[in-house]
């Protein structure tokens, strides 16, 4: 009896190992998770919803293959008439360098439109006042943005990389569309399937 | 007697690694069921494995219209197969109308289709597996690339 516990205690110390070795293997895969891009449209009215649910992981996969219109190798060519002479780039150096601020303020009969930039994100709130239940919310952060225009062509914007950022960042609310009837959710979260609220 | 159990034993072994071969990339189904009371009911279950040898012996003129839309897409349905293979299970599409209801997901290797409708209830189950070699299939019956 007396010879036999030893041996249990090299058992339960070999068990302890391989549990350790399988959490300190399978930790890094937790951490990293996989984030899924949520796209949410509620029509109260007709009771229609539709969620499309799409791993970022994948679409990181996917988008350099395509090669078609504007967008190749994971990028889309803006032409340089489509942005109607501004630079971008200029624009967004100076946001990134700035403190956290209200960049533009539109208050007008038809509409009151909010830029800024607030803990890392820029911010864009948008009210329609002839229809005060119109309100579009887009929060998207900085570091997505820069990732967007990380390529060395002025006239692309490095999709790919703003996705693999967008999955680096976390659980983020991106875009919120609401009005009479309407609601459109964009978000990222670890949860492949969209939670009901 | 011993030479006729072998060739048994040889028919039986090739007849086994048939099945397995045609086995091996899962299986098709197809399910429709109708609502009203004398509705029809079909439940297809077939091997995946035959639709790109189904895909192969079409005539290719049958296939060239196929053939030629899809070849620019075959690096981005190989890599999107390819992708939808590594991800766990998930809910690509949900779709609720007061009527329908429409899920297209990946499950277990397969992408699903299920339709939920007053008329009849539809679930196609595909094994990426099979999509992968099929697609390729229909893509080589316009000739060399």
């Amino acid at each position: 009896m007396r010879t036999r516990q030893p041996k249990y205690q090299a058992l339960a110390a070999a068990t302890c190992l391989v549990l350790a070795a399988v959490i300190a293997a399978a930790a890094p895969a937790l951490a990293a998770g996989e984030r899924y891009l949520h796209v949410r449209v509620q029509d109260a009215q007709k009771g229609e919803n539709v969620n499309v649910n799409v791993p970022l992981s994948m679409a990181e996969k996917i988008l350099p293959a395509i090669n078609h219109g504007p967008l190749h190798n994971g990028s889309v060519t803006v032409h340089q008439a489509d942005m109607n002479g501004i630079d971008v780039r200029a624009i967004l150096d100076a946001i990134r360098t700035a403190p956290d601020n209200e960049f533009v303020t539109v208050n007008s009969k038809e509409q009151n439109v909010r830029v800024a930039k607030s803990n890392g994100n820029i911010v864009v709130h948008v009210r329609d006042q002839r229809d005060k239940d119109q309100n579009v919310d887009i929060t998207v952060p900085m570091t997505v943005v820069d990732a967007l225009f990380s390529t060395a062509q002025q006239d692309q914007l490095n999709v790919a990389a703003a996705l693999q950022q967008l999955a680096d960042t976390g659980s983020t609310l991106l875009v919120i569309v609401h009005n009479a009837s309407q609601n459109v959710r964009i978000w990222v979260d670890s949860n492949p399937v969209p939670r009901n609220d | 007697m011993i030479l006729l159990g072998k060739i048994v034993l040889g028919m039986a072994g090739v007849t086994l690694a048939g099945a397995g071969l045609l086995c091996s990339e899962g299986f098709v189904q197809v399910k429709v069921e109708q609502k009203q009371p004398q509705g029809h009911h079909v439940n297809i279950i077939a091997p995946a494995a035959l639709a790109p040898i189904a895909a192969h012996f079409i005539p290719a003129r049958n296939l060239q219209d196929a053939s030629q839309q899809i070849r620019p897409w075959l690096p981005v349905i190989d890599t999107a197969v390819h992708a939808l293979r590594e991800q766990a299970d998930f809910v690509l599409v949900e779709v609720r109308e007061p009527n329908q209801y429409v899920k297209i997901s990946k499950a277990e290797g397969a992408i699903v289709v299920d339709v939920d409708d007053p008329n009849e209830t539809v679930h196609v189950s595909v094994p990426l597996r099979a999509v992968g070699s099929t697609v390729d299939e229909i893509a080589d019956a316009a000739g060399p690339q």
